[in-house]
């Protein structure tokens, strides 16, 4: 049933992933003042993933290189501060002025809730790799269970 | 200056790192180059009062600093380190042959452990000392075992690291109990502690110092370290490695001298160790490992002479320190140019060298006497130092101690005999070997350490102030101490005199001949023992308790959080529970508990991942009632992701759940009820007896000010308890890391084309290789 993606799921998701990337845009954005942050925002883009996938529109890849760029992100976030003789993950706070939307007020725990996107993403990303949602979206092939018990 | 060079350190690991194989033996010439701007600024420092520091503190909430600190001392022990680092790169360049595999990584982990003891030279907390104690056990373990296709070097390797990570294990221990007794971390602000605390402290400190410095019974990973290439063992086995226990003595002797079991458990240390070693160096034909047992048998003298704790002590410890590091590494050169150009080390089949390599020979010689501490070297005035100090002691620990140094300076002179009669005595031609050309690369380091030797001997004062501004480091007290070119008649120098007759004597008579010829590597052969048996036991456990059934591991989590909640029982104030703040929880409550029982009858997998899901949607519609919104995004997106997740992988299940039997399913109902139950009772537990203000409005305050963020747990989880998030982070690249290898390893095995993509070290005859740890 999900092996054959019927194409009114595939263009219903195509549609909605435009919108669903903006939300998750607004939701890392707005984190630091409202509910949203990092992991929501990743969520929202690992859902997306999943729903894409399942509906055949793409093949999950790059794992490791997002759990990698999150993990750097996150970890020079972290060691950073050191550097100028702040604490491990102290943060700096920046506001300044955007034209039409007035004064924004961000800092480098942006920056980490980047990183913790990527990662959520990418761990996502590897479910689906790992457990074999590629072969499912490529060939559109079920296997049987006798075939997983085999593979294992 | 610290920080630069450091910096440099790690710079040029990296160049080598990224060019070694292009640059081949030249990369220890860059490997040289950190190690020698070191040595030079040392230098610089020697002899003065001047101190320099250099840290940060690091999470200052865990009082978790870096520090480094030189001082007179420190700059001894850095100039010792990185200068014969250097000598050893130059020395390498003529040992391996320039087709030699591997250099770029051999420099790379060369420079690697270097700096690893060059900061651990420097390092002023105990944790940073610890940090880079660790760091120089496994940067040795990858030097001996630098030949990795040679099961002997594999055994050695692994058996050293075994020792000395169990002896790091040991320093952890005792670092946490000192530091808690002592109040501080500063190596530099230490003061006396007593008490049972500083006691086990004490023990644990002086185990890990005996690991790493091959004190009886852990000496056993010494000798089978000579597995290594020789400007390894050059490096590690005189001057550095195995000093690392001396110097942590040295520096933390001050705090423990006031305990019960400091000095006589340092004392049987040093001393079982000082004579054992010296007979095990009389017992082996192996030039090499005659070197290697000398060794031990020094280190047990140092250890003994700080273990007395007396500022005479102190100061021969200090002295005989820098002595053994410049003779020692000259000696294992000139070993490892006998190896190369005579093919062999055995010094029954020496003899004769004297006429075909008289610059080696000069050095041995050289090298040898200051070893044996006969004028005019600069062994001589540092043997005198420890004669004196034992000479010094009464009573009992008089005829103990002072008995047993002398005779194991006897032992020191015989072996040194022994070695240089036989690599360089006898006159008959060496048959069917054929001595090889001169490699100046390998003479000049040794020639500039036989020179130091001399030169050391020649400039006595200035040396002795060195070792005397270094000795205050460690006990004010030795200020009025000096090393004496000429002592005059006194009992000490008599005492040596008739040391080095006996020494000759015996080492003449013992020359080629194994007359205490034992069972070679008894000691290495039960630690192994040791270490296969543990592994075993692993392996034991690991199939004990990794079994494999999900099913199994879920029902011991639970159960094991259950028993842990079982606290909270007698917590639980009735009167301050109440039902609900609101009916629709209530509401949804039921909605839970029904989607909850239902997941455990029905029988259709879509099925059942829909109903946990709607427990999920329930959940997050509880939290709304709660007001809590980031916990409502999250539970909805979390779930959100679950169900389409499950859907995903239900496409390649059977649709109904395999038919339960009746014990499954009661046991999994009961599972279930106890950990509901554990939970609730945590929680209700917890919520009857809070204590003092909820932090919700220091927290909200600390959101807007330091955070600069409205949304209090968005703040708490970026800024606040970042660290927190941080550790999620970590989890979930593991998480995510180990899906990936684990499921793409099992792809590839079971691919027809492709071969199993597990690593493994070519295999060979050993069963203790790598390959049996691999299999269940």
């Amino acid at each position: 049933m999900i092996a054959r993606p019927s194409s009114i799921v595939a263009l219903a998701v195509s549609a909605v992933t435009p919108i669903a990337l903006l939300i998750a845009a607004y939701a890392l954005f707005v984190g630091h003042n409202q509910p949203g942050g990092g992991f929501a925002a990743g969520l929202l883009l690992g859902a997306v993933v999943v729903l894409r996938t399942v509906a055949g529109l793409q093949e999950p890849k790059y794992a490791a290189v997002l759990l990698a760029i999150g993990g750097v992100i996150v970890g020079v976030d972290a060691l950073s501060p050191l550097l100028w003789g702040e604490p491990l993950l102290d943060q700096f706070v920046v506001s300044w002025n955007v034209p039409v939307l007035g004064t924004v007020k961000t800092g480098s725990a942006l920056v980490f809730d980047l990183g913790v996107v990527a990662v959520v993403v990418g761990l996502v990303t590897a479910l689906l790799e790992g457990f074999g949602a590629s072969d499912l979206a490529e060939s559109g092939r079920t296997p049987t269970d006798s075939q997983i018990e085999a593979g294992r | 200056m610290i920080w630069f060079l450091l910096a440099l350190f790690v710079i040029a690991v990296l160049v080598i790192a990224v060019s070694g194989s292009r640059l081949g033996r030249s990369s220890l010439w860059v490997a040289a180059v950190p190690m020698a701007a070191t040595a030079l600024w040392s230098v610089t420092l020697l002899g003065s009062d001047e101190v320099v520091e250099a840290g940060f503190s690091w999470v200052p909430g865990l009082d978790l600093e870096i520090l480094f600190r030189v001082d007179g001392l420190r700059a001894v022990l850095s100039l010792l380190v990185a200068g014969i680092g250097a000598l050893v790169c130059v020395y390498a360049v003529g040992y391996f042959s320039p087709a030699a595999a591997g250099m770029g990584k051999f420099a790379a982990t060369l420079l690697s452990f270097s700096l690893a003891m060059v900061g651990l030279v420097w390092a002023d907390s105990v944790w940073t000392l610890f940090v880079f104690w660790e760091a120089t056990s496994i940067t040795s373990f990858l030097l001996v075992g630098f030949k990795n296709t040679d099961p002997v070097a594999r055994t050695a390797a692994r058996r050293a690291l075994v020792i000395t990570a169990s002896g790091g294990l040991a320093l952890l221990a005792g670092f946490v109990l000192f530091v808690d007794a002592a109040g501080t971390s500063v190596l530099s602000d230490i003061t006396p502690v007593t008490g049972s605390t500083a006691t086990a402290a004490a023990i644990l400190i002086l185990v890990a110092a005996a690991t790493k410095s091959a004190q009886v019974p852990f000496h056993v990973w010494l000798p089978g370290a000579m597995a290594a290439p020789t400007p390894v063992s050059a490096y590690l086995h005189s001057a550095t490695m195995v000093k690392a226990g001396v110097i942590l003595v040295a520096l933390i002797a001050p705090a423990f001298q006031d305990t019960d079991v400091w000095k006589p458990l340092g004392l049987t240390f040093g001393l079982v160790t000082m004579i054992w070693g010296s007979v095990g160096a009389l017992r082996h034909v192996d030039a090499k490992l005659i070197l290697a047992w000398g060794t031990v048998s020094q280190l047990g003298l140092l250890i003994t002479l700080l273990a007395m704790g007396t500022p005479k002590a102190t100061f021969a410890a200090i002295s005989i320190l820098v002595a053994h590091a410049v003779f020692k590494a000259a000696l294992f050169m000139v070993v490892g140019e006998v190896d190369v150009r005579a093919g062999t080390r055995n010094i029954n089949e020496l003899s004769g060298l004297r006429r075909s390599m008289p610059i080696t020979f000069g050095v041995a010689v050289v090298s040898g006497l200051s070893m044996a501490g006969i004028p005019p070297l600069l062994g001589f005035p540092t043997k005198e130092a420890a004669i004196e100090a034992v000479l010094g002691l009464a009573d009992t620990e008089l005829l103990v101690v002072a008995g047993l140094v002398i005779g194991g300076a006897v032992l020191t002179v015989a072996y040194t005999t022994r070695l240089l009669l036989g690599m360089f005595g006898g006159s008959a031609p060496m048959a069917d070997r054929v001595v090889a050309p001169r490699r100046s690369a390998m003479s000049a380091p040794q020639v500039v350490l036989a020179v130091g030797s001399v030169v050391g001997f020649v400039a006595l004062g200035r040396v002795s102030d060195v070792v005397r501004t270094a000795s205050v480091i460690v006990e004010p007290d030795a200020v009025v101490y000096t090393l004496y070119r000429w002592p005059g008649l006194t009992d000490a120098f008599i005492t040596s005199m008739i040391v080095v007759v006996l020494g000759l004597t015996l080492g003449g008579l013992l020359a080629r001949r194994t007359v205490l010829t034992g069972p070679a590597a008894h000691g290495a052969a039960i630690a192994d023992t040791v270490i296969d048996s543990i592994g075993r036991a692993a392996r034991g456990i690991a199939g004990v308790v990794q079994h494999g059934s999900l099913p199994l591991y879920l029902a011991t989590m639970i159960v094991t959080v259950a028993a842990a909640s079982a606290a909270f029982v007698g917590e639980i104030d009735t009167d301050a529970l109440y039902w609900w703040d609101n009916r629709a929880e209530a509401v949804l409550v039921v909605m839970i508990v029904t989607a909850a029982v239902a997941a455990t009858v029905v029988s259709s997998r879509l099925g059942a991942a829909l109903v946990l899901g709607a427990v999920g949607f329930s959940m997050a519609g509880l939290f709304v009632a709660l007001g809590a919104p980031d916990l409502v995004l999250t539970q909805l997106l979390v779930e959100t992701v679950i169900v389409v997740g499950f859907v995903l992988g239900l496409g390649r299940l059977a649709t109904k759940f395999p038919k339960p039997t009746r014990l499954w399913l009661v046991g999994r109902t009961a599972v279930s009820v106890v950990i509901g139950a554990a939970i609730a009772v945590a929680l209700a537990g917890a919520a009857s007896s809070p204590t003092g203000q909820p932090p919700i409005a220091e927290l909200a305050e600390s959101a807007v000010d330091v955070g600069g963020g409205n949304n209090v747990v968005n703040v708490i989880l970026t800024d606040t308890r970042a660290l927190d998030t941080l550790g999620e982070v970590i989890v979930l690249l593991a998480v995510g890391v180990g899906i990936l290898t684990l499921t793409r390893r099992r792809t590839r095995a079971v691919g027809p084309a492709e071969t199993p993509s597990i690593d493994l070290p070519p295999t060979d005859s050993d069963p203790r290789s790598v390959a049996a740890e691999v299999s269940p």
